[in-house]
């Protein structure tokens, strides 16, 4: 059997960094992506958190390709025909070092790969790994394209679903309780046009999250992100949620309606549709994480299940890139014991917690339980729209009695207990 | 047997969208001609079939580093070397300018017996460069061919002529052209995926092959390759259908479509 | 099944998607037809792709999956085999 030092399953961010990783340091390294380039399988909302990513391998990110830092954050909340939006924009979200770009996966990945490449590494594109070899417990290759490769330690980072990771029994098949999917329709627009509608400066970005109407009471939400010649507006919603709804609404529709909601219209008017995706994000927190480590073999990115589904937010790719990152080093620290064995690996665990993402996964410990709330996706939204109509509202009656009816109405819908307590759930969030 | 066996890269068309009547490379692989892919099959078929040899992929550039890793694929599928002309030159030049920087990187690393193309390339397609290559080095040519046979001295080629199939015999070294019909070219395995990045690529510049920049500057210039636009009118007619049909007629009538 | 036929269609049509013979979803329709009462794989493909045929049976028109693994994950009854597309075939996102 042919053998290389690592082999990396899966060219997505988290496959792609561990490979840099290891070819900067003279590993022979090879990856295997199944799409006809890397990035072409993948499917994101839009926006990568940098902030925390600059000081893994800081002379990396310099020529990233981005779409535009984003400048303006927006929170929508949609509800009983109304839409009420708060809104943020600040210099300290933009300005020399940005906290978040909009990034197309195509373009991000490639380019990363051509990082890897550069570096040394081998990226196989067109070649699916059709199983994971074992010997034992030890996980010693893969099996593609009809031929078998060794390695010493294989890499797994084929994201979200785990198909050979979980044939293989390294973690557990997904469950529909534990994932959301979401979908998305990339619409292009003139980048004169996006900078006017969410009344950005020449280059800027911004990005838009939705919630309330747009799930029908289901977990999730909308998002909208403006890249620079087109926007990303999708919806991401509990799958467990979605398969278990006794009307005949189908995922899909989801999408439609948002995108033809009166507050949404105006904002993709004109836009032509360039594509639709879809994908599966992992949202089952920290506590239903598997074994990242084995003997011979390393589980990084989504496939470890490293993805936060904050409200409305996802967070995956930062905790892609810097496991990723965290999975280079551990090969590397095995290379150098000469040990691959788990428990040479488990070193893994600990530079993930020297990054970020044990600290991000722990403080999302909250958040499965607070999103399965429905409350928070059904009733406050409109209850929101119904306060601020009161203090918008003029007739017949005096401004104050206006204001005090609404205040009242207020009283009643928020501060019933419950709400109490989804507050205390949210905390965290 | 030692086979040549010219190459272009392009971009994967099917990927490529186009916007504005213009095509958006960004983002978008290159990759291996589809009939030179054929080509490449062929060449490995005869060079198989006569035991010994070598089957060279060439090509031009016009010095991007990424055609190293796009002639891999080439290499991958069975080519024993590769050989790229790089020049920045290279990258206005027309078929002219593309067919001597081929036939002199062919001198220079043959003597071959064949010079095997794919009848037309993916994107351009015109079809030029195979006859331009055979005349620059002084070889016959058969164009379009749809089997291929060797006897070591003789070449047989079968090519379909609509109604009937035209068999030719050649004697070596020769140029062909082959269609897609003339076999499925093989998808390469990881293992030679893996073995292509340790055969050799040799890479010349055009001084190597003593040309300039003049001699493969292009002769001629596309100004547009768009379809011609043709405006139309946008006459509407309301009413009545009757007196929308009488207003249709004397229109048509007044534009000289119908005869008075 | 979809009240407005051809509409998710329409967006599939924006994609590219790169055909292989061999269809990367097989159902297994016995245990469709014999065991499963809810038929979700209608209800939660992002892309629409399964129907109900004039026997009765579940079908897939795996040729515009979009490869989120929803349907795999959702089947109550893991009615479905399910792989990705032979290497180089199926969905290639170019702006996702
Ligand atoms: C709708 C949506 C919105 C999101 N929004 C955001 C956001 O705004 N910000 C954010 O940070 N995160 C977001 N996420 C999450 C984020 O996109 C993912 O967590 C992240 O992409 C995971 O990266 P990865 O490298 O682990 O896996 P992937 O990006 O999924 O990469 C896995 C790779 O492995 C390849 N592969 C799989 N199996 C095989 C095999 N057998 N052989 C060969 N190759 C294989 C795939 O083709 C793919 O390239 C979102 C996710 C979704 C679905």
């Amino acid at each position: 059997m042919e053998k290389v030092e690592c082999i990396v399953v899966g060219g997505g961010l988290a496959g792609l960094v561990a490979a840099y990783g290891l070819a900067r340091e003279g590993v022979e390294v090879m990856v295997l992506e199944r799409g006809n380039y890397a990035g072409a399988k993948n499917v994101t909302g839009g926006r990568l958190y940098m902030r925390p990513l600059r000081r893994i391998y800081p002379e990396l990110w310099d020529d990233m390709p981005f779409e535009r830092p984003v400048a303006r954050e927006l929170i929508t909340m949609l509800g009983d025909g109304a839409a009420t939006t708060v809104e943020l924009a600040s210099e300290r979200l933009s300005g020399p070092s940005p906290q978040s770009y909009t990034i197309q996966r195509a373009k991000l990945d490639q380019w990363l790969a051509d990082k890897a490449t550069a570096a040394g590494a081998m990226v196989v594109t067109d070649m699916k790994a059709d199983e994971l070899l074992r010997d034992g417990e030890r996980v010693i290759g893969v099996r593609a394209g009809g031929d078998e490769v060794g390695a010493e330690v294989t890499i797994i980072a084929e994201g979200v679903l785990g198909l050979l990771s979980g044939g293989a029994g390294l973690r557990e098949q997904p469950r529909a309780a534990d994932h959301a999917v979401g979908f998305k329709e990339i619409i292009e627009l003139p980048p004169g046009v996006i900078e006017d509608r969410w009344r950005l400066n020449e280059g800027e970005g911004a990005a838009q999250l939705f919630m309330g109407d747009v799930t029908r009471g289901m977990t999730g939400g909308g998002f909208l992100y403006t890249n620079r010649a087109s926007i990303a507006l999708g919806v991401v919603v509990s799958m467990e949620q979605m398969r278990t709804r006794s009307d005949e609404l189908e995922s899909w529709e989801l999408l439609d309606a948002f995108k033809e909601a009166a507050q949404i219209k105006p904002l993709v008017r004109g836009g032509e549709l360039a594509e639709y995706s879809a994908h599966a994000v992992f949202e089952g927190g920290i506590d239903k994480l598997p074994r990242s480590y084995g003997a011979g073999y390393l589980l990084a990115g989504e496939a470890a299940g490293f993805a936060l589904n904050a409200l409305v937010t996802v967070r995956g790719m930062d905790l892609a890139i810097a496991s990723g990152w965290a999975a280079a080093r551990a090969a590397l620290a095995a290379r150098a014991a000469g040990d691959s064995s788990a428990a040479a690996l488990a070193v893994y665990e600990r530079f993930l917690r020297e990054t970020f993402v044990m600290r991000a996964m722990e403080a999302g410990r909250g958040v499965p339980r607070a999103i399965e709330n429905r409350r928070l996706f059904s009733e406050y939204p409109g209850a929101v729209a119904r306060l601020l109509e009161g203090f918008f509202a003029v007739d017949d009656e005096s401004s104050a009695t206006l204001v005090r009816t609404s205040l009242r109405g207020a009283r009643r819908e928020f501060l019933k207990i419950d709400t109490l307590k989804d507050l205390w759930s949210l905390r965290k969030v | 047997m030692d086979i040549a066996v010219c190459v272009k890269t392009n971009p994967d068309l099917q990927l490529m969208r186009v916007k504005d009547r213009a095509p958006v490379l960004e983002a978008v692989p290159f990759k291996v001609g589809d009939l030179d892919k054929n080509a490449l099959e062929a060449a490995l078929l005869l060079r198989d079939a006569a035991g010994d040899g070598r089957v060279v992929a060439v090509t031009v550039s016009e010095g991007d580093r990424k055609i190293r890793e796009t002639m891999k694929e080439a290499l991958a599928i069975g080519a024993d070397e590769a050989v790229i002309v790089s020049d920045p030159a290279l990258d206005q030049s027309d078929q002219a300018g593309v067919a001597l920087a081929l036939a002199g990187a062919i001198g220079k690393a043959g003597p071959f017996d064949l010079v095997l193309f794919g009848e037309g390339s993916t994107d351009g397609y015109s079809g030029q460069v195979p006859s331009r290559v055979a005349e620059l080095l002084g070889l016959p040519e058969i164009g379009y061919a749809r089997s291929l046979q060797s006897t070591g001295a003789v070449l047989r080629a079968e090519r379909s002529m609509g109604e009937s199939i035209e068999t030719l015999e050649t004697a070596l070294p020769a140029a062909v052209t082959v269609v897609s019909e003339i076999n499925e070219p093989r998808i390469p395995s990881l293992m030679n995926i893996m073995k292509a990045g340790k055969k050799p690529v040799v890479e010349y510049a055009l001084g190597d092959l003593a040309l300039d920049a003049a001699a493969v500057a292009p002769r001629r210039a596309v100004r547009s390759n768009l379809a011609e636009e043709q405006s139309r009118k946008h006459v509407l007619f309301d009413g009545e259908p009757a007196a929308q049909a009488e207003a249709l007629i004397n229109a048509l009538v007044a534009e000289g479509v119908l005869g008075r | 099944m979809s009240e407005q036929p051809g509409k998710v269609d329409a967006k599939l049509g924006a994609n590219v998607f790169k055909l292989d013979q061999e269809p990367h979803i097989v159902i297994d329709t016995e245990t469709c037809r014999t065991v499963c009462t809810r038929r979700v794989c209608l209800q939660v493909c992002p892309a629409d792709l399964y129907e109900t045929n004039d026997q009765g049976d579940m079908t897939v028109n795996w040729e515009g999956c979009l490869e989120c693994g929803t349907c795999l994950i959702c089947c109550d009854e893991k009615a479905l085999r399910w792989e990705y597309p032979r290497g180089g075939f199926g969905v290639q996102y170019r702006m996702s």
